[in-house]
């Protein structure tokens, strides 16, 4: 398990390196996204009004921002669960060119395979700690904030080292919890016994 | 009498201290976490977010974006009088979601479940929804807790009905593989405060094992040693799995199981289990009949837990 400061946009070199397990801090552009982004873009047919191209880090998350002065202020900040815009995760790979997702959750088969064809990871934080990453965190910019709103619409961010996120999905489409689940299932056949279920238990079918 | 103007306060308060300030025995919770775990990935995941956390309690912020299903549960002393009514009360309760809102506290989270209109101030068709539970004496107990998406969307709450013939071996199986399938990869936000309801309709379960997630103190047992047994029993078994901080692997893997019951149908047993995300968020303050007003640490919604 390594630790690695990574500076975006990221090359094919810094993601091919990461292994399931390695935490990571990133540095550099990012855009944030949510499902109606997503919706918008790939089922309305809309064009993203920016470029990826130097951003190539998206985030999962739904920020709380409020305008102040004139200016964004960054209230709170976690990245949010990734599974649930696996529909779209083999697509935003693919057509955004992205090296790298942050979200909870993991991604599924098509995402996975996605990212091992196109050379890309998902990071998963192991920690809900909004307050020690709105340090590391400046707002540059919004788009389509007037169709998606504050917290759906894309935001453009600065990162600072902004981590520690551990590697669950890397380029070769290993993933990270498929580990964890081994070590639950064997667990649970113990708990099992400890609890009093019989090892050929199964329900009456009431429905 | 309790007059509006007290109410309005109180309320607002509460609102925030549940969206900025996590309970003492939630905090404890993660203290024991960090004290237990044996690596230090897992004792950093504890550690970071208690840092933040008590980071939330001195910037009045809220200890995460996600702020949740606004949810009133309301003691109501049976001799109580409030200026105006409790529709009143209601009135003051959804402004004060709204207000919170507009000033950062809570994040503009609820949506039409349809067209997804976001009215931008958490409140629209039965929310913030409201539960009500009557005692003897004339003060009211406020609290507030903010649901989490996370722990709630993921199969961290569902119910099933189970035959008598599957008994206590079906309920703790159920509940074991449940929140096992909802912890995988962090989805619920484990650790979580679990609840368990046992017994009554599926809606009576569900919200029993609700109130048991959000409002029961971590640790706390229920006074039946059956009940207290069935807690102890589920709560070994699931932190001998290795869910771990956010699922990635650890000692803790449940912060609390928390059981109640309810009598049932000689037809079936309806179990439902409801998972608080590990940051457990909930506030409670007793306004007396005079206006003076208390914080509690305790919710105490079930008699002396
Ligand atoms: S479920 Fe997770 S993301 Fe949602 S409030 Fe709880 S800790 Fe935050």
């Amino acid at each position: 398990m390594a630790t690695y400061y990574l500076n975006v946009p990221l090359m094919d070199e810094d993601v091919v390196q990461l292994k399931i397990g390695d935490l990571v801090y990133l540095s550099g552009p990012a855009f944030t996204c949510r499902s109606r982004l997503q919706r918008y873009i790939f089922d309305e047919k809309n064009k993203l009004p920016f470029s990826t191209e130097q951003r190539n880090l998206l985030i999962h998350v739904g920020p709380i921002i409020v305008r102040e002065n004139n200016d964004w202020r960054l209230v709170s900040f976690t990245p949010t669960s990734s599974i649930r815009f696996e529909k779209w995760g083999a697509k935003s790979v693919k057509e955004w060119g992205l090296k790298a997702i942050v979200g909870k959750t993991t991604m599924g088969e098509e995402t996975a395979q996605a990212m091992k064809e196109h050379k890309c990871v998902h990071l998963s934080p192991q920690s809900v700690s909004p307050n020690l990453w709105l340090d590391s965190i400046k707002i540059e910019d919004v788009y389509l904030f007037d169709e998606l709103g504050t917290i759906e619409a894309a935001w453009h961010l600065q990162l600072d080292k902004f981590g520690p996120f551990v590697v669950d999905i890397d380029c070769e489409g290993n993933n990270y919890f498929e580990g964890i689940d081994t070590i639950v299932e064997a667990n649970k056949k113990q708990a099992y016994k400890d609890l009093n279920i019989p090892a050929d238990f199964k329900y009456t079918k009431l429905y | 009498m309790i007059k509006k103007e007290v109410l309005k306060n109180v309320v607002f308060d509460t609102i925030k201290k549940g969206s900025c300030c996590i309970p003492k025995d939630v905090r404890e919770a993660f203290n024991s976490a960090i004290a237990n775990e044996k690596t230090q990935k897992a004792k950093e995941g504890f550690g970071n977010t208690l840092k933040s956390l008590d980071l939330s309690i001195e910037r009045m912020n809220p200890a995460c974006p996600d702020t949740g299903w606004p949810l009133f549960f309301l003691k109501v002393g049976n001799e109580a009088k409030i200026e105006g009514g409790f529709m009143a009360l209601e009135e003051i309760a959804r402004n004060m979601v709204a207000k919170a809102t507009k000033e950062g506290y809570l994040r503009a989270t609820m949506k039409h479940p349809l067209t997804g209109y976001d009215p931008g101030t958490n409140v629209g068709m039965n929310i913030p929804h409201f539960t009500y539970k009557f005692v003897p004496g004339n003060d009211i107990e406020i609290s507030y807790a903010a649901k989490g998406g996370g722990s709630e969307c993921f199969g961290g709450t569902r119910y099933k009905m189970i035959a008598f013939a599957d008994g206590l071996a079906g309920i703790k199986k159920f509940v074991i593989d449940a929140y096992a399938a909802a912890a995988r990869a962090g989805a619920i936000c484990p650790p979580a405060v679990l609840g368990v309801g046992i017994g009554g309709t599926g809606n009576i379960a569900s919200a029993l094992a609700k109130e048991a997630a959000c409002l029961r103190l971590v640790g706390s047992h229920h006074p039946e040693e059956m009940m207290s047994q069935i807690e102890k029993d589920l709560y070994d078994s699931i932190n001998s799995l290795g869910i771990g901080p956010m699922g990635s692997g650890g000692d803790t893997s449940v912060f609390s199981v928390n059981v109640e019951y309810a009598y049932t149908h000689i037809a079936g047993i309806a179990v439902a289990l409801s998972s608080n995300c590990w940051i457990a968020r909930r506030a409670t303050t007793r306004v007396y009949s005079d206006g003076r007003t208390e914080e509690l640490d305790n919710p105490n919604w079930f008699d002396g837990r």
